[in-house]
């Protein structure tokens, strides 16, 4: 058994720190604190540029063929520097996979390229409702067969990157009597598409930088090749194909509490309390061990998981173990930095606090903590079943 | 056109360094190792230049080390050199200036190169004389700490910089050797697909036996962290009298006032 990344691996993982460090980092509380995404759309293009929106896909794509590994390794160095440049990258990378695996030799040609070349500054997923979370069969957007096209009608919120998308997939009804989740298709829907609306924009706790909107959908036609994968196929496709992303997002949780633990531990050996260095407290090397015991743990199941991934191994039930344990640790992490910083750390004039607001909502988007142990009990309980 | 690029790797220089047992260099068994900063100004000065002649130049890159400089190689050749040469060496870190130079000179030799490019000088052991040494033993032109390269017609123009900060202009024909210095570029980041693409790229293993001639000239005594200073002085009292005595320390113990 070997636990060491290879050439390549490494290779990537510098590139990406180094570029995070150079590029990312100096704005990354800019970004937070204002509303102009300027910045963030021209370090989308230039990550795009060096290959980071296609780790996973095939070459003739316009894929870096660098497998899981290099994608969960190039998200924590992205993250530890901008957690909402690190999201969009995450699920764009997501959309070209997902159209690799389910989508027409057509569709792959007409999206994938765009996605991995920056000409798309992002791709969104558009599958969320606001009755339909956690459980995304009760959905009610519809797409109606009319003749030689599909007509979308219905609203979708908290959508990723939706106001600078240039694709989204999007999932619908398209047979209200089947069973539940049986009824579902999965379609690609171009930006500028007649009937596709950009709603609102939610204001949220953190990873501002990053856009979620509404969506809406009103009598949005579309062609009948803009289904992608078979009819009513959508939700397998939403809760078998999208497992990856959750690589990316514990990776990206990883990051945000890596970035949190090492300014916090730098501050520790700096500042002094009572006549000394505050890490020469047991309380304070304390929390230092047991946050870096976490990480390192969340790193090694982060890899686990990208591993049996590269392998072709099933990796749905570790790929959810790793999101469930990373972005937990990442929260434990970011506030336990808080507190190594006392009021310092709730200010705005040190980073840790941007941390923990931005490391929020990795256990909640990509399938909440509670729905990752669903995921993870089912699979182990299968093999018990009589 | 032939092109050589000479790169090192070397620890990252944000790590903890301690003595090894030998006491004559650093324990390395837990550093991170990464490209020397300077070759890769040499990297990306060989590569733009490739460009500007319509990629007609075939560009190597040579390391001496244990099987991790395969990743500075590779780095290199993911940045557009063509073909690698690994000079097999488990501890390289026993041999002078002069003998990595002369190893360099005997690969060199038999390849019919037109320009060699390399870092001005390591980060690590910082003796800057590898790249002049492999000039003069192969009879080429040398130029040092390039932050400026312009080549037309089988001429270079070499902008150096001096003490001071004073620039000074050379020319020089070709065949030479160029050593780069900070400023002269900014190394591009290497893309994905070229990493995963230069796993193809060839790179030659050659045991350093088959290419060490020479005796070393220098040995290295002794590795050693420098004796740790006094604390500094704290002044204390009021302003004017903060101000007499710092203007005191500065004229008697330093040449600042003078």
């Amino acid at each position: 058994m070997l636990l060491e990344l290879t050439e390549e691996q490494k290779l990537i993982q510098d590139t990406a720190k180094d570029f995070a460090k150079a590029e990312l980092e100096p704005v990354a509380a800019q970004l937070d604190q204002g509303s102009d995404r300027g910045p963030l759309l021209a370090n989308l293009k230039k990550l795009a540029e060096l290959g980071f929106m296609g780790l996973n896909v095939r070459e003739e794509y316009g894929g870096a063929e660098a497998g899981a590994i290099s994608f969960s390794v190039a998200m924590t160095e992205i993250a530890r520097a901008c957690a909402s440049t690190a999201v969009t990258v995450s699920v764009n990378n997501m959309a070209a996979e997902v159209i690799q695996a389910v989508g027409s030799e057509e569709q792959k040609r007409a999206y994938i390229p765009k996605i991995c070349s920056g000409e798309f500054s992002a791709a969104s997923f558009a599958l969320t409702e606001t009755c339909a979370g956690s459980d995304p069969a009760g959905m009610l957007t519809q797409a109606v067969d009319d003749g030689d096209s599909w007509v979308l009608n219905g609203s979708k919120i908290f959508i990723t990157s939706a106001s600078y998308a240039g694709v989204f997939v999007v999932w619908a009804v398209t047979d209200k009597a089947a069973p539940k989740g049986k009824g579902i298709s999965c379609f690609l829907v171009e930006a500028g598409t007649p009937g596709l609306v950009i709603g609102k924009e939610e204001h949220k706790m953190g990873q501002h930088a990053s856009a979620t909107n509404e969506v809406i959908f009103a009598d949005c036609r579309i062609p009948k090749s803009a289904m992608m994968g078979k009819l009513n196929d959508g939700f397998r496709i939403a809760v078998s194909e999208l497992a990856g992303g959750r690589i990316g997002i514990g990776s990206l949780g990883l990051g945000v509490g890596l970035a949190a633990m090492d300014y916090a531990t730098r501050y520790a050996t700096e500042r002094t309390q009572f006549g000394q260095k505050i890490s020469s407290f047991q309380a304070i090397q304390w929390m230092v061990a047991d946050a870096y015991t976490e990480l390192e743990a969340a790193r090694l199941l982060l890899m686990n998981a990208a591993f049996r991934k590269d392998q072709g191994k099933s990796f749905a039930k570790e790929a959810s173990m790793a999101k469930l344990y990373a972005t937990e640790a990442a929260n434990r992490a970011c506030y336990q930095a808080i507190q190594m910083l006392g009021g310092y750390g709730y200010t705005q004039d040190f980073p840790v606090e941007r941390y923990a607001r931005d490391a929020r909502i990795t256990s909640i988007y990509e399938g909440t903590s509670e729905i990752q142990r669903v995921v993870i009990s089912r699979e182990i309980l299968k093999n018990f079943a009589q | 056109m032939k092109i050589l690029v000479c790169v090192k790797q070397v620890p990252d220089m944000e790590s903890r360094f301690k003595p090894d047992g030998s006491g004559t260099w650093f324990e390395e068994a837990d550093l991170a190792f990464r490209m020397n900063e300077y070759d890769e100004y040499a990297v990306e000065q060989a590569v733009q230049l490739k460009e500007q002649l319509g990629n007609e130049p075939e560009v190597t890159v040579l390391s001496i080390g244990p099987d991790r400089v395969n990743e500075a190689i590779k780095k290199a050749l993911a940045m557009g050199c063509d073909r690698g040469a690994h000079i097999q060496d488990p501890a390289p870190q026993g041999k002078d200036p002069w003998q990595i130079a002369s190893i360099i000179t005997q690969f060199a030799q038999g390849e019919g190169f037109d320009l060699i490019f390399t870092g001005m000088q390591s980060q690590d052991r910082g003796s800057a004389q590898v790249g002049v040494l492999v000039a003069e033993l192969l009879g080429f032109a040398c130029a040092t700490t390039l932050v400026g390269f312009a080549y037309a017609d089988g001429v270079i123009t070499a902008k150096r910089e001096l003490e001071g900060g004073i620039k000074g202009i050379a020319k020089l024909r070709l065949p030479a050797v160029v050593t780069c210095q900070l400023g002269l570029n900014i190394p591009r980041y290497p893309t994905l697909p070229n990493i995963m693409k230069a796993k193809k790229k060839e790179i030659l293993a050659i045991p350093v036996a088959d290419l060490l001639k020479e005796e070393a000239v220098a040995s290295t005594a002794r590795f050693y962290p420098p004796a740790r200073k006094g604390g500094g002085i704290v002044l204390e009292g009021d302003v004017g009298n903060l101000v007499e005595q710092l203007y005191g320390i500065l004229k008697e113990k330093t040449t600042v006032l003078r």
